[in-house]
């Protein structure tokens, strides 16, 4: 059900494997350079953005919402945490990935839909001390639990979600290549008027 | 300005090829929406088409005129009305007749971040504002703590330079200070024996209390911007999470600095400092 990773996603990776020796030595980031990896990062986005749908989607086994949970896991850095806040309530609470996707999980609904706007926003890349670089990409998402007794809760949420970018290296045949890899890192999730 | 501004908003929505109404979802507020700080300094200096797509150094639309003047107008918050129209008017004017100088620059400096957080002390909320600032450091740069106010310290450095008061003699020196038992033993007007030039630090108390583990980080409640980048302004920037299109990072406030006092009383206001 779930794919390991998309052909767009392979051509970004693959466009950043064959520019590397071309950006080994310098720190600024090119826009060509920028295009491939907001390219890679909105393939990661998308894939969460997948997850958490079969996550959410009360038809989804037991067995398999814990296997994409593992996998959508993989997708963030260590540590990584999802801040919450809605219209009425200002203050934020804080969950690590993996109990944010178990409360999701466990919402008590009979029929859950999630559906994405097309709509997304991926800021500039700022270095780090340590020489990564970091940007935000912005998402939307609709919600809508309903029960069957006809309650229906439905909110927008706009998710922030940290990018971390960083070079990294393999071999290859016997060949070290440098390349560009993404981590997705916290998530500030609001709750919309939209 | 503000019919301007609607007519852009219309335009910004109906030009990307992406907005769209799917069911009862209405993408065309999100576009118009400045979803990130970052997208505020793009439109600003008209870095960016209206899908959020950057334009580089080179390109023709790269901060040109005509783009900035567009987003311009759609960058302030338009429920405040204590930002006159006519100051708005001048201040985007301003920004136009300088364009190549009026541009906000993420390492400039000159801006920094108004966090309100809420910290745990004894089991009791409090409040506690933490002033950030970008500061480089090797490879990159981070955000840092330059300063902090919490109401929680205020008190204890509460004094009336006025009065008279408790002082300890000119003469204090040739008896080893013997006195300062007598001034310690009212802890309450301990504050009236510090010079009148000592200015409270609020910062070296909250990490001493953090450290110590009396304060305790429980979350954050509020976020805005100071900028004092553009010469002879001064603006604050907030989000707006509300229906309609004037939503997203806008700026909340407007003052036109006549000259470097009245930057320096201001930007001592919004330290909390007296001094």
């Amino acid at each position: 059900m779930v794919n390991t990773r998309s052909t767009y996603s392979l051509l970004a990776l693959l466009l950043l494997l064959a520019t590397a020796p071309l950006f080994a030595q310098q720190a600024e980031i090119s826009p060509q350079r920028k295009q491939a990896i907001d390219s890679l990062a909105l393939e990661k986005v998308r894939d969460l953005s997948k997850y958490i749908s079969i996550i959410g989607n009360k038809k989804t086994a037991y067995s398999e919402a814990t296997r994409v949970m593992d996998r959508a896991e993989e997708l963030f850095a260590p540590g990584s945490e999802m801040g919450v806040s809605s219209l009425n309530r200002k203050e934020v609470n804080y969950y690590k990935v993996r109990k944010y996707f178990e409360r999701l999980m466990a919402l008590n609904y009979d029929r859950v839909s999630i559906q994405w706007y097309d709509i997304h926003y991926i800021s500039d890349l700022e270095r780090q001390p340590d020489g990564r670089y970091v940007g935000v990409v912005t998402v939307y998402q609709r919600f809508e639990g309903t029960n069957d007794d006809g309650m229906k809760y439905k909110d927008t949420t706009k998710k922030d979600i940290t990018i971390y970018v960083e070079r990294k290296k393999t071999q290859v045949s016997g060949r070290t290549i440098e390349f560009w890899d993404v981590m997705l890192g916290d998530i500030r999730v609001t709750e919309t008027s939209a | 300005m503000r019919i301007t501004s609607f007519v852009f908003f219309l335009i910004l929505s109906s030009m990307s090829a992406h907005a769209q109404i799917v069911g009862d979802m209405d993408e065309t507020k999100l576009y118009a929406e400045s979803k990130q700080v970052n997208q505020f300094f793009r439109r600003f200096n008209g870095e960016e088409d209206e899908k959020g797509n950057r334009y580089y150094p080179g390109d023709k639309q790269y901060r040109n005129i005509k783009l900035r003047k567009k987003y311009l107008g759609i960058l302030f918050n338009e429920s405040n009305t204590g930002m006159p129209a006519v100051l708005k008017t001048e201040f985007v004017k301003n920004v136009l007749d300088k364009s190549e100088t009026s541009v906000l620059d993420f390492h400039g400096g000159n801006w920094f971040s108004e966090v309100h957080t809420v910290f745990t002390a004894n089991g009791k909320d409090q409040p506690v504002t933490l002033f950030m600032t970008l500061e480089k450091d090797h490879l990159g740069s981070k955000w840092v703590i330059q300063k902090v106010y919490a109401d929680m310290f205020a008190p204890y450095f509460v004094r009336d330079t006025l009065k008279v008061g408790r002082f300890l003699h000119p003469m204090s020196h040739e008896l080893d200070f013997m006195n300062l038992r007598k001034a310690f033993v009212q802890t309450d007007s301990v504050a009236q024996f510090a010079s009148k030039k000592f200015v409270p630090d609020h910062l070296s108390l909250f990490l001493y209390e953090v450290k110590k583990g009396t304060l305790k980080f429980k979350t954050v409640t509020d976020v805005k911007f100071h900028f004092f980048q553009l010469d002879g302004w001064y603006f604050e920037l907030a989000n707006f999470n509300r229906p309609g299109y004037n939503t997203g990072w806008l700026i909340s406030n407007l003052v036109k600095l006549k000259n470097p006092v009245e930057k320096d009383v201001l930007r001592k206001y919004l330290y909390y400092e007296t001094k």
